[in-house]
């Protein structure tokens, strides 16, 4: 992005009110090209947020953060540098590079870096932290020609790293993965030495860029892809096991297949982190079976459902997987080797992202390995993730039963032993509530996305509350798959917020949650913050039940209306009282 | 307007979205109240981009105001200074 660009983009006005956040940009440096780069690539994220910068003193970063009002800000972006650990490391301070000097940079960098850590650790609980460290080159201070590391150099690599270490143990952290940066912006192309001297902004106008569009890509919410849906016969393996046998197919050096394994291996990672795989083949089933019963093959058959084999159109398979798996395709991938298959899926489904596996081009197989890790890639792996895929089976058992509604499926009900625990407090436990919140589109109430710094003011207010719920059957543990968020006054509970995980569809759990509020909490009204969505169809299904008519403002529950209404419920329920 | 008039006034847009097209080639730090060290620095940093030339440090101090910044310009790069049909 050229700066012109980017003050253009940052200084469009806002469409409509979106959530903005308030970024505090810390750094030692003269803030000026990057505050408008970060501003334009956050903007450009989210055209209708105005995003607010704010910037401390100059030549002060670990000042900057120790004197943050956490209350004023959302997010806390660091832009480190060298000469932030020790002005003797920039070129703007003469403090002296011998021998002697340069020792006392390592131990004093060091005592930086420490006084640092406490200031983020400090506000690390409470906002967003994302950071990058030192991008510049280090400044020839050192004895050893530049081909030679120094030991001092040396130990101030391990002072970063160090850092970094301990920065991530903060699970509000994020830092810039150097690696990508150093993809999109050569080493040798992000030091301006005279724009440094005269005016203390050390970047390049394309370094500023980069790093404003990485530290926005920390600060923006991502959605990653949920699922991933892969072709057999050169794709998951070289070969075609109808032809060539389970024996015949194979991903190794040996038979100059080994990129399949390697694809193997990161949908085996990927399943581990909860994303979903699933088959699309054009195969006979008992020929698969046979290939996955071979024991060198890296993707378990246990993180694969469900499996579509059989002679029918892709998009068919594709269809029946996306219904199973109950998400839309726009957070879907499909891989085939075959661009006919390809083709023929995206014209069913415009949404999905179709890649084609290049099975005999091991540089373009890399690039795609690569993409994956960047469209599936999360922050953290949470416990509900490593359940995800044992919950869509078991989703499936439940499905194939008669709705909850219907007295036929009771015995069913039953049997599955089904448990719910409600967690009932003032103040959010910890971010699990958050990331559902802001991760559920079709059972969610309004569709509104809260930054860290909006979920936890809210709880300021003495009648806010937070119910969260986890559910497990003998089936299997779903984890937290609702959250209810809202204010309790006098019986009357107003709801800003419910949402339950997709994955908890058809088990009654929405009805259990209203009863919890209006029989243990002792509510006789509750009074919902209801807005369509394009995507929230679930839920207003579900609201269209309890009020038998048309969703208009203000929408107000009885409890004698709710009670009159609520099907035969057999969960066993455990209250976990916070307040 | 020539070709390097008019990228030089996009860039003036740009710095100071506050102006008119009609008023940027007037503009001055003397006329111009939001014109400081922050939005010269940004400016001498658009106009550098923008034409892929580095401004003379020793001149930069000279230039304050839009025909300065032209006057400069076209004697550094009179190719761009032909009037466009």
């Amino acid at each position: 992005m050229k700066l012109i660009d980017a003050l253009k983009i940052a200084q469009r006005p806002a469409v409509d009110a979106a959530p903005s956040p308030r970024v505090f940009l810390a750094c030692g440096f003269t803030p000026l090209h990057l505050q408008t780069f970060l501003a334009a690539h956050l903007r450009a994220k989210s055209p209708n947020a105005r995003p607010e910068i704010r910037t401390g003193l100059f030549g002060d970063l670990a000042g900057n953060i120790e004197r943050l009002e956490l209350s004023s800000i959302d997010v806390l972006a660091i832009a480190l540098e060298w000469a932030d650990l020790d002005p003797r490391l920039g070129i703007r301070s003469l403090g002296g590079w011998r021998l002697a000097d340069v020792d006392d940079i390592a131990a004093s960098a060091e005592v930086v870096a420490a006084r640092l850590l406490r200031a983020v650790k400090a506000v690390g609980g409470e906002v967003r932290v994302v950071a990058c460290m030192p991008t510049l080159p280090l400044p020839p201070a050192f004895t050893t020609r530049g081909l030679q590391l120094s030991s001092q150099e040396a130990q101030l690599r391990r002072i970063v790293a160090s850092l970094v270490e301990s920065l991530l143990q903060f699970p509000t952290v994020r830092i810039i993965n150097e690696q990508k940066l150093a993809q999109d912006s050569a080493l040798l192309r992000r030091y301006d030495v005279r724009s440094d001297l005269q005016t203390g902004f050390p970047y390049t106008l394309d370094h500023a860029s980069v790093l404003g569009e990485l530290l926005s890509g920390l600060i923006d919410t991502h959605s990653p892809m949920k699922g991933l849906i892969t072709d057999l016969d050169d794709t998951l393996w070289a070969g075609i096991v109808g032809d060539d046998g389970a024996d015949g197919i194979s991903w190794n050096l040996d038979g100059h297949s080994q990129m399949h394994g390697v694809y193997q291996q990161l949908l085996s990672s990927l399943a581990s982190a909860g994303v979903l795989i699933g088959v699309a083949s054009k195969n006979e089933e008992e020929t698969v079976r046979q290939a996955f019963q071979r024991e060198d093959l890296l993707l378990s058959s246990d993180d694969v459902f469900p499996l579509e084999i059989h002679w029918s159109r892709k998009s068919e398979s594709v269809g029946r997987i996306l219904r199973t798996w109950n998400i839309g395709a726009d957070a879907v991938v499909f891989v085939d080797d075959n661009p006919a298959e390809l083709a023929e899926v995206q014209a069913a489904f415009p949404d999905i992202l179709c890649r084609q596996f290049p099975k005999d081009d091991p540089g373009n197989a890399w690039r795609l390995l690569n993409e994956l890790r960047d469209l599936f890639g999360k922050p953290a792996v949470s416990k509900e993730d490593t359940l995800r895929m044992r919950s869509i089976r078991t989703s499936a058992v439940w499905r194939n039963q008669d709705s909850p509604h219907e007295t036929g499926s009771d015995d069913f009900f039953r049997s599955a032993d089904p448990c719910i625990v409600f967690d009932y407090g003032r103040v959010p436990e910890d971010s699990r509530g958050l990331d559902l919140v802001n991760k559920t589109n079709q059972f969610n109430l309004n569709g509104k996305r809260y930054t860290e710094a909006e979920w936890r003011q809210f709880f300021d207010d003495p009648a806010a509350f937070l119910l969260t719920a986890t559910y497990e059957d003998k089936f299997g543990a779903l984890g937290k798959i609702a959250v209810m968020m809202g204010t309790a006054r006098e019986g009357s509970i107003h709801l800003r917020t419910w949402v339950m995980s997709c994955r908890a569809f058809s088990r009654g759990i929405e009805h259990q949650c209203l009863r919890y509020l209006f029989e243990d909490s002792g509510a006789n009204q509750i009074t919902f913050d209801f807005l369509p969505t394009t995507r929230n169809g679930p839920l207003q299904d579900y609201l269209k039940g309890l009020f038998d008519s048309a969703l208009t403002a203000p929408l107000s529950l009885s409890k004698e209306r709710f009670l009159a209404g609520t099907p035969p419920l057999f969960h066993r329920i455990e209250v976990n009282s916070r307040v | 307007m020539s070709e390097l008039e008019n990228r030089l006034t996009a860039c003036f847009a740009s710095v100071f979205p506050a102006l008119t097209e009609a008023e940027i080639p007037n503009a001055s730090t003397e006329s111009i109240s939001v014109w400081d060290s922050l939005s010269f620095v940004t400016l001498a940093a658009v106009i550098q981009e923008e034409f892929n030339f580095e401004i003379d440090p020793e001149v930069l101090p000279n230039l304050d105001s839009f025909q300065a910044f032209r006057a400069y310009l076209q004697a550094a790069l009179p190719a761009l200074d032909r009037k466009e049909a």
